[in-house]
């Protein structure tokens, strides 16, 4: 028969076995859910960005599109990158639409 | 829309604007202050003539071509102030005003600018509601290339005599004008070019008097010194050419001989933006004039503007 002693200490072996792992599962899920949450990126090339206060209107024209999660502005690349809320999803049509509203013209429409 | 602001305005301020003095005039006072406003930057006070740029970056006292996106409004509050002083005579014009302009689609936007005049004319002064503004404009040219864009856009503003042109000295003339135009203009990352041809015709006034139609020329080049990006504070520095020149004004069909002229002034302007609200600002320098009869000199013309657009 184990004495008390020994059975706490076997008890205590145990627990430092699996909070390493609880802990590395936590890391992990942290790391894995959010890049699985994350939408879809993409990037709109728009001809005619000139300056950081004429970019207003894409800004505010893309921020009305549902599913939008947030917006990255490259106005040296003339670049506009979107990224989506999870499962939502922005066409080429859309962008086009908007872009020219604001009063540019899309150049190019990549996804990813 | 600017476009119609100097047409209201005081019989004198008037005369200065539509008419004048004989001889070209370079007074050296004005390179002083040209060079003490370069070196502040910071001071960026005015009078405007133009119609002002919108959602983009354009000319101050001149005409840009560029217009609001589609559903975009944008709201300006504007401070002027300006005087002219010679032969006996010194004028001092300040104004407030309100500007709302909207995009009806990209190309096509409406305005109207409501103004508070302040006038003083040898020991009077008066103040008040100044002539309202009406304006539309509508890009008919647009060429987007990376960075960039080249445009054109005719525009047509009309001024409501709405000023009491009864107080002393008057805050408008109280007759109509319209003032209609062409634009042009490249705006790109580091520099800026606009050019624009306008002319007012004014209506017939109280007591049959009408001011003289004036034509402007203006050329505007600008640079951005520093290339920042979308989350960053930017600048923007111009230089516009502006040349004015009106014919006599008329009263029951007689021509007035103090009035009509030339004038041309140097306009150093800055814009200062972050995201979606600007300043601007600048001054206008005569640099030369020849004024028919006996007028006043504009000493100078200064505006400072604050923008917002959603």
């Amino acid at each position: 028969m184990m004495s008390l002693s020994k059975i706490t200490r076997c008890k205590s072996r145990n627990r430092t076995g699996i909070v390493p792992a609880v802990v590395l599962a936590i890391v992990l899920g942290m790391l894995t859910v959010p890049a699985a949450l994350a939408g879809q990126v993409y990037k709109l090339r728009v001809d005619g960005l000139a300056c950081p206060f004429c970019a207003y209107g894409i800004e505010k024209k893309l921020k009305a599109v549902p599913g939008v999660a947030s917006l990255k502005f490259q106005i040296n690349k003339g670049l506009v990158v979107v990224t989506m809320k999870d499962g939502a999803t922005l066409s080429r049509q859309q962008a086009q639409q908007i872009v020219r509203d604001a009063g540019f013209a899309l150049r190019g429409f990549t996804r990813g | 829309m600017k476009g119609c602001r100097n047409s209201g305005g005081g019989k004198r301020v008037q005369r200065r604007r539509w008419g004048g003095a004989g001889c070209c005039r370079v007074p050296g006072i004005h390179w002083a202050v040209l060079g003490g406003l370069v070196a502040a930057l910071g001071v960026t006070l005015g009078l405007t003539l133009g119609v002002a740029g919108a959602w983009a970056h354009g000319p101050l006292f001149s005409a840009g071509p560029e217009t609001i996106w589609k559903g975009g409004t944008e709201i300006t509050v504007g401070l002027h102030d300006e005087r002219a002083r010679g032969h006996g005579h010194e004028e001092r014009e300040r104004e407030t005003f309100l500007e709302i302009e909207y995009g009806i689609t990209p190309d096509w936007e409406v305005s109207i600018e409501l103004p508070y005049t302040w006038k003083s004319e040898d020991g009077f002064s008066s103040d008040g509601l100044g002539d309202v503004v009406i304006g539309t404009k509508y890009q008919f040219f647009v060429e987007n290339l990376p960075g960039a864009q080249r445009k054109a856009a005719v525009f047509v503003n009309a001024k409501w005599p709405t000023a009491d042109e009864k107080t002393m000295p008057p805050l408008g003339s109280g007759a109509w004008s319209v003032l209609g135009g062409l634009a042009v203009g490249y705006e790109g990352r580091r520099w800026y070019g606009f050019a624009d041809v306008r002319y007012r015709h004014n209506g017939t006034g109280p007591q049959g008097l009408k001011k003289g139609d004036t034509l402007f020329l203006d050329v505007v080049g600008g640079v951005r010194p520093v290339l920042t990006e979308y989350d960053e504070p930017d600048t923007v520095l111009m230089l516009e050419l502006n040349w004015e020149r009106s014919a006599r004004d008329q009263r029951a069909g007689v021509t007035l001989a103090d009035t009509g002229g030339w004038q041309l002034f140097l306009s150093p302007v800055i814009w200062w933006t972050y995201r979606q609200v600007a300043l601007k600002g600048g001054v206008q320098i005569p640099i030369a004039s020849e004024l028919n009869g006996d007028q006043p000199d504009a000493d100078y013309r200064a505006l400072f503007e604050a923008v917002y657009h959603f």
